[in-house]
């Protein structure tokens, strides 16, 4: 036995010593979550600041103020906190209603797209889901005025929820069809197959072998195209006219100078964010473990 | 089509054409075609031309003014050569003189400067020499009147002469917008590079990690602040860098500058700020697809590359960029066309105060100054370059638009 078989047989490099590459990984990843983070505590703090310019470092107090709102003893309003934000609050309904159409344009929009290009074969496929998938390569802004223009052209349709919707839907129906695509890429044909053998009828075996197979996708897609459409900026701030929702109050809000309000709904989206996220990982650990057992 | 016929049967099958035709046409060509449309039209602006018409209208009325005062200035003398007492006297008020009874019944001190006061006593020169003045005055402007109406009718001409199709919107943009425009690519194209070069080793780091444990916090970490709404991400780097924000705080604390006695750093004055905050709101987009490529690499390429004796800068040169490049792709396309196209960044860091990125441009053209067909225009323009960089990208490594978007 030669000294090179030795070598080779023997684990890579005992790890006794440092591994500086490794050190030096790792404090890049601290580096780099102190960067995406930092800002997050930041605001998160500033929302509990009874400053009135939000802040951090010029720390007048903790309060819940800017959540509530505050009326004196004679009962006017001396704070204007989150609940009388009344066009928060509206822009929240219109956010609410848009990301609502856009799921009900999506969804439909998606699955066809993904059923012609996966259950389709034709030459002109590699062109249509170029077509199909655009839309998610194109600059919002761009999709946005584009849309607006053209229901303004065409269909004397003003600006407006409406427009945005479309719009939002327009895009978000590109990442459910590529969801959904992906998911009956893994459909196994030989269940349709079957039951049309056994006399089904089409419409039976698209209700009762591919849409509940779809099932769990659709639920994923909705979920997304939801988040997508609420928090969308680009396209809806071209496309929304006179109208607003909660993001585009936002933005407004912020050219006019900050106000800790908006520290309030930032730490509202985190709280949501963060439970959102960490059910979400739970959840897919707990499947992960499921699979791995099975 | 036999194919989904045969499982679907026509009635389910014509509704998956159906769908996917009105998504096709309707959402996405002909708005597209549309704008693209308007992009091609020039429909000149019409302030010239109007303010030509205006002006030959406003000499117009000037004349008949004139005109009418001359007229009232030659009665006034008529009257005074024909022993003028009987006729203030008769009260017979000229149709070209209405005021002549108030201002004798009223205030003889209303003085109505550029009207002529035919009945009040004293006027201010003779009549004759109104009537003079008045005269030239009008010779003057039936001068000016044949210039002013050629000039109008030349304007006129020339604006329905250049509506219709033309290249005019884009030659007609002005040199600052062109550069603002090459600006917004170079500064996009710097965001995207340096977003790459940030997230590659984290996305090696992730997908590198062993223990679950670990790659679920890791994952946690990156998935947060990325479904953080982007307006709030950028409002919170606006609270850093506002004037009297947390960093010129700090710089206070620090005794480099002096806020109380105004001293302040105008970060948000700067393209510097908006491109550091355009690298924290899209800095995610790179991170993931980056990570779901180098995820799918087997380890094992990675130990038989160091065990053949590769060096680090090696092994990631030969096998874990070629394997992420359909991931470095995607990551490129998304960052560049997000920051090319961003509203959000340029319009709330700091707005106003910053050169303007192209985005803002766009939307002036559009809500500001009403000017559609230059701003589809300019929106073509931003479509037609994002275009190409993903054109430029695709070939440059190699891949192709399936596996852009998966």
């Amino acid at each position: 036995m030669t000294t090179a078989t030795a070598d080779r047989l023997r684990p890579a490099r005992p790890r006794l010593t440092v591994d500086w590459s490794d050190v030096a990984l790792n404090v890049y990843i601290g580096v780099f979550f102190l960067y995406l983070f930092l800002p997050l505590l930041i605001m998160v703090l500033a929302a509990f600041n009874a400053n009135d310019t939000p802040s951090v470092t010029d720390w007048r107090g903790f309060t819940l103020d800017w959540f509530t709102g505050r009326t004196d003893a004679a009962g006017n309003l001396v704070v204007k906190g989150l609940p009388q934000e009344d066009r928060f609050i509206q822009g929240l309904g219109h956010s609410l209603a848009i990301a609502a159409g856009v799921i009900v344009i999506s969804i439909p929009l998606g699955l066809s797209g993904a059923l012609v290009l996966t259950r389709l074969e034709t030459r002109a496929t590699t062109l249509l889901y170029t077509l199909l998938v655009s839309p998610i390569l194109t600059p919002g802004i761009v999709l946005g005025v584009s849309t607006m223009i053209f229901w303004r052209d065409y269909f004397a349709l003003e600006a407006g929820l409406l427009t945005t919707m479309i719009a939002q839907g327009t895009f978000i129906a590109s990442y459910c069809m590529l969801m959904f695509m992906a998911r009956l890429q893994r459909q196994d044909r030989v269940l349709e197959e079957a039951a049309l053998d056994l006399g089904a009828s089409s419409f039976m075996v698209f209700r009762r072998i591919t849409l509940p197979f779809l099932m769990p996708t659709i639920a994923t897609s909705a979920v997304i195209a939801f988040l997508q459409s609420i928090e969308n900026y680009n396209t809806t701030f071209f496309a929304i006219g006179g109208s607003w929702t909660l993001v585009t109050e936002i933005g407004s809000r912020m050219r006019f100078g900050l106000s800790p309000v908006i520290n309030a709904i930032g730490v509202v989206f985190v709280v949501f964010t963060v439970t959102a996220a960490v059910i979400w990982t739970l959840a897919r650990r707990r499947e992960l473990a499921r699979k791995a057992a099975a | 089509m036999s194919n989904l016929t045969r499982t679907y049967g026509p009635f389910l099958t014509g509704l998956v054409l159906l769908l996917t035709g009105v998504w096709i046409i309707a959402l996405i060509i002909l708005p597209q075609v549309n704008l693209i449309d308007r992009a091609f039209v020039y429909v000149p602006r019409g302030g010239e031309a109007q303010q030509a018409a205006l002006e030959l209208e406003r000499a117009q009325q000037r004349i008949a003014t004139i005109d009418f005062d001359i007229r009232a200035t030659e009665k006034e003398i008529a009257q005074a050569a024909s022993g003028g007492g009987s006729a203030g006297a008769g009260g017979a008020p000229s149709p070209s003189n209405p005021f002549a009874p108030g201002a004798k019944i009223g205030s003889s001190n209303v003085v109505r400067p550029g009207m002529p006061t035919p009945g009040l006593a004293p006027p201010a020169a003779p009549p004759e020499q109104r009537l003079k003045t008045l005269e030239t005055e009008r010779a003057e402007l039936q001068g000016q009147l044949g210039g002013l109406k050629e000039r109008a009718d030349r304007l006129k001409a020339e604006q329905q002469a250049a509506t219709g199709y033309s290249l005019r919107n884009f030659t007609t943009m002005s040199g600052l917008h062109w550069r603002i425009f090459g600006m917004t690519l170079v500064y996009s194209f710097s965001v995207t590079v340096l977003c790459f070069l940030v997230c590659y080793p984290i996305a090696y780091a992730v997908a590198q990690t062993r223990s679950p444990e670990r790659v679920a916090l890791l994952m946690l970490g990156l998935v947060i602040p990325y479904a953080i709404n982007e307006l709030l991400r950028i409002f919170a780097w606006v609270m850093i860098l506002a004037n009297r924000g947390i960093l010129n705080q700090l710089l206070d604390t620090l005794g480099i500058l002096d806020l109380a006695q105004g001293e302040a750093v105008h970060w948000v004055a700067s393209n510097g700020a908006v491109f550091c905050v355009m690298i924290y709101a899209y800095i995610l987009f790179m991170v993931f697809p980056i990570y779901n490529t180098i995820e799918t690499l087997d380890r094992n390429q990675i130990e038989a590359a160091r065990d053949l004796g590769a060096s680090t800068w090696r092994i990631h040169w030969r096998v874990v960029l070629p394997h992420a490049k359909p991931g470095i792709a995607v990551g490129s396309i998304m960052t560049f066309m997000l920051s090319a196209g961003s509203i959000s960044v340029p319009g709330l860091v700091g707005p106003g105060l910053h050169p303007d990125w192209f985005s803002q441009i766009i939307y002036r053209n559009y809500f500001e100054a009403g000017n559609w067909n230059i701003g589809s225009a300019q929106a073509l323009l931003l479509l037609v370059a994002c275009t190409l960089f993903i054109l430029a990208v695709m070939s440059l490594f190699r891949v192709s638009v399936r596996e852009i978007a998966r």
